[in-house]
């Protein structure tokens, strides 16, 4: 990390040319990466990131500079660049800078990248062998696990100086199985904002076992029928709904530009009034909890809707400044290559008033989504899709054969009002959420759900 | 950063250690960024980064570490850390480092010049007022972004080695937002810097945007579809990975095993071509320094090779295709294509809007990596576009879903436009023409 004489230095080469606020934001990280393919330890490779990004302001002006060259005479170069396209007036500002140092709420107990490596192998081992060894039809297992260790050093000209570490875990497993004729995966990914004793609420095994059991459903799916239809909707992943349908759009890297259906309508009913929804990044070792947001405010936990009525948008520095509205820190980058923008944490749809059973039993002809893999959404129009990666067709209030190859496509103001049953399940599923600020972890969650009505693709 | 005191303390530390086979990969990116809201200038972002992996071979086996921080002091433990990795991996490494080839090709991109800070202000306004110039309807949030980025690459080796190749590319982009009959819509448009002047980019995405107002939903059902260049070129990166032998020697293609058989309608072709004309970003050798050279992959609709690096060539007992890629610079050595593309056929546009007849013809396609699975080839995938009715362009449809499987659909693509589309920047794009394809599924209303 940077001398503390040092980042003064910067701050006050950024701010020299008449910008109102500048910051200086020092990241050094270690990726740990293992891979095993046909039982083997493929390839293991860690890489260190290293490097600066400095922004200055003018009003919602910003000039962005980011170098891996982090010598004090790299740094000036970048502060100059920076200072440079900012403007041509000579304002020299000396900054002074005082430390700030915010609690710890995410503690962790085995740091991931200082373990021994022979132990992370047989943990992903284990995770791969349960799926290779839960029906003779798998042919195939790939098996990820990443670690993360992250330290951050951020400094503004308002004179914070403050930093945080992060540290996150995750294993993801891929199961194909083949039936001769064709081939379906399965997929399970869990990870937290914790080392390796992550593996003690995910045991390895069970990651397995649950990426090998979707595959094998897949494969003796038929195609999903489409249509418009009623939809059930499992908790955990299927949380992206949410994050698809309407979190994006409630970003002030929208919402700021103008470019978001939810401009102007804090206040307003937007969704039935069954949901209530939350962005939380101070959830204890969640995977998308963060001690401080990329622009060091402390994270919060922000009602973005409540009972149905827009309460919060999530906003950053340059989303507070175009709304003339507080930060509520959201804000996020993937690495110091990124300026940050306001990006989401861990978002969740909250437990409702409805029982889980009653809500299958409600739907006449239906689809249960029972697992969801991504999607995508466009904020200004509200037009999201997401594919079911697992999946059910419902008839007469009971879950009857898999199906498979089915997306849900929609518009978040629509599908928001359409959820018209809310269980009490709720818990998260793990995603790495890319924007124009890059790719970072976010959680999505909700208990199950039912949407009373929505465009199902297919090709049965 | 003095390239050459890193290269100096990695070698020393190798043979330190008694290291014979090893490879030290650099890469560096140097950009900036002007991006425009209202009839401002509202950012500008610079960026300049480098690393550099080792790679080594220890016992059989290839062990990588990879840094950012390029101090001649850190490079002891780079080895190190590399040693480590190579002990605990169990693959065991059948090739090892690559002593060179003959000869290299030379690229025949056109020579790149970096835009100027003030080059790219002037040009982002430029664009952002003929936005808002080509039409009354133009509202908040429409943008315009200049974009310039340069690249190294340079692989030296323990056998000598010592391979560079630099390539950049400017960018154009515009993205309108459109507000009419209180609906709001938008469409962008990107090109190279120069291809397109600031109007006609500007035109393009604001005619983009207008046009998908008052957009209908269509029924579900089956529909002979015309895919638009663009967008089959995107469902054709996404499932390109199935042509990789990587992907399918670990049982994860279904093209595996399939050399020498009909794969695709007869009238497709499918090549790969590391200094296509007028691809700005080429290579003159792959990831592991092999000199890379053009390749038929589909010819007349039979599969005639897969790609391949050197390992996937070993073990499928032939020659490597010189597709040796990184996904980033600290990536393990995989296997990606350079310019891979669907060629054209014979018909115009037009001529394809009249072979289809009554059908929809998608210029938009979202969520693919979501929506389509490589492995299986099944879609369904969120689109746009227009319908097609008495053979000719009609009126804008959205929110459909069109659904199938990418193998199935190969074959059943009968007629071609006759102008590919090929991508923008590298080291890997994608192109094709626009495809019609009969029967398929359809989900709207």
């Amino acid at each position: 990390m940077l001398e503390k004489r040092l980042i003064e230095d910067i701050l006050g080469i950024a701010v020299s040319t008449g910008a109102d606020f500048a910051e200086v934001y020092c990241e050094l990280t270690r990726n740990s990466s293992i891979r095993l393919l046909d039982g083997r330890i493929e390839t293991i490779s860690d890489t260190t990131v290293s490097g600066v990004g400095i922004r200055a302001f003018l009003g919602t002006r910003t000039v962005y500079g980011s170098t891996s060259d982090i010598s004090r005479k790299g740094l000036e170069k970048c502060a100059g660049a920076v200072a440079a396209a900012m403007g041509d007036e000579k304002l020299p500002k000396s900054v002074r800078l005082t430390e700030r140092i915010f609690p710890n709420i995410h503690p962790v107990k085995i740091v991931p990248t200082d373990a021994d490596m022979k132990i992370r192998t047989e943990l992903l081992r284990e995770g791969c062998s349960a799926a290779k060894e839960y029906d003779s039809r798998i042919v195939q297992v790939v098996g990820g696990l990443a670690s993360v260790d992250h330290t951050i050093q951020i400094a503004n000209t308002e004179g914070l100086l403050t930093s945080d570490r992060h540290i996150r875990t995750r294993m993801v497993v891929d199961a194909t199985a083949s039936s001769g004729e064709e081939m379906q995966s399965g997929r399970f990914g869990p990870g937290r904002g914790m080392g390796l004793e992550t593996f003690e609420l995910f045991p390895p095994k069970e990651i397995g076992i649950t990426a090998a059991k979707e595959a094998i459903t897949n494969l003796t799916a038929s195609y999903c029928p489409a249509g418009k239809m009623t939809v059930a909707i499992e908790n955990g992943f299927g949380g992206v709904i949410f994050h698809e349908a309407c979190g994006h759009s409630l970003e002030a890297t929208s919402v700021g530009t103008g470019t978001s259906q939810m401009c102007g309508k804090l206040g307003q009913k937007i969704a039935n009034e069954k949901v209530t929804a939350i962005d939380d990044g101070t959830i204890p070792g969640a995977w998308g909890s963060v001690n401080i947001d990329d622009e060091g405010n402390p994270t919060r936990r922000n009602v973005l809707i409540e009972n149905g009525v827009l309460k919060s948008y999530m906003i950053d520095r340059l989303g507070s400044r175009r709304m003339g509205m507080p930060m509520t820190g959201n804000s996020r980058r993937e690495s110091y290559k990124y300026e940050p923008t306001s990006r989401m944490t861990n978002t969740f749809i909250d437990n409702g008033p409805d029982k889980n059973e009653d809500i299958i039993s409600s739907i006449e002809y239906g689809l249960y989504a029972k697992s969801m893999g991504g999607g995508s959404v466009n904020p200004l129009t509200g037009e999201f899709n997401f594919a079911v990666s697992e999946g059910y067709m419902v008839r007469n209030g009971k879950i009857c054969e898999a199906v498979r190859g089915a997306s849900l496509i929609g518009t978040g103001a629509e599908i928001l009002m359409n959820i018209d049953m809310v269980g009490q399940n709720l818990a998260t599923g793990q995603g790495m959420c890319g924007s124009s600020s890059g790719s970072i972890p976010t959680d999505v969650g909700q208990p199950l759900i039912r949407v009373s009505s929505i465009t199902v693709g297919g090709k049965g | 950063m003095d390239f050459e005191l890193i290269k100096k303390a990695l070698i020393d530390s190798a043979d330190e250690l008694d290291i014979k086979e090893y490879e030290i990969y650099y890469s560096s990116r140097t950009g900036t960024s002007v991006e425009t809201l209202g009839k401002e200038i509202s950012s500008l972002n610079s960026s300049s980064s480098g690393g550099v992996c080792f790679r080594c071979l220890v016992n059989g086996r290839m062990g990588y570490a990879s840094t950012e921080l390029m101090e001649a002091s850190e490079m002891g433990e780079l080895v190190r850390r590399a040693v480590v990795n190579a002990e605990n991996t169990e693959k065991e490494d059948n090739v090892g480092i690559y002593a060179g080839s003959e000869s290299y090709g030379k690229t025949n991109s056109p020579e790149y010049k970096p835009l100027s800070a003030e080059q790219m202000k002037k040009t982002a306004l430029s664009i952002q007022n003929e936005n808002y110039a080509a039409s009354d309807k133009v509202t908040d949030g429409t943008q315009s972004a200049v974009e310039t980025e340069e690249m190294t690459v340079r692989i030296v080796n323990s056998h000598g080695l010592d391979l560079v190749n630099t390539s950049g590319v400017n960018i154009v982009y515009s993205a309108a937002v459109v507000l009419d009959k209180g609906e709001h819509q938008d469409d962008y448009a990107v090109e190279e810097y120069g291809k397109l002047s600031d109007k006609e980019l500007a035109e393009k995405a604001v005619r983009g945007a207008l046009d998908n107002i008052g957009a209908e939903i269509v029924d579900t059902g089956k529909y002979d579809i015309v895919i638009a260049a663009k967008q089959m070129r995107t469902i054709l990166s996404v499932f390109s990975s199935a042509f990789s032998a990587k992907t399918a020697q670990s049982g994860m293609s279904l093209l595996a095993g399939k050399e020498g058989q009909r794969i695709a309608a007869e009238i497709i072709n499918i090549t790969d071509d590391p200094m296509r004309e007028g691809v700005s970003v080429q290579s003159p050798f792959d990831a592991e320094g092999v000199a890379a050279y053009r390749k038929d992959v589909v010819k007349d609709g039979v599969l005639l090779t897969l790609l391949h690096n050197r390992e996937t060539a070993m073990r499928a007992g032939r020659e490597t295709t010189a597709n040796a890629s990184k996904g980033a610079y600290s990536s393990p050595v995989s296997v990606s294509p350079y310019a891979f593309c669907i060629e054209a056929g014979g018909n115009t546009l037009e001529e394809l809007f009249a072979m289809a007849e009554n059908g929809i013809y998608v210029t938009e396609v979202k969520g693919l990596h979501a929506g389509a699975n490589p492995v299986t080839g099944d879609f369904s995938i969120e689109s746009a576009g227009f319908l097609i009715k008495d053979g000719k362009k009609a009126t804008p449809v959205r929110s459909f879903t069109i659904a199938g499987n990418f193998f199935d659909m190969l074959k059943a693509i009968s007629a071609l436009s006759d102008k590919v589309e090929v991508g923008i920047g590298g080291p890997t794009v994608f192109g094709s023409p626009a495809v019609l394809i009969k029967d398929m599924s359809v989900a709207g209303k």
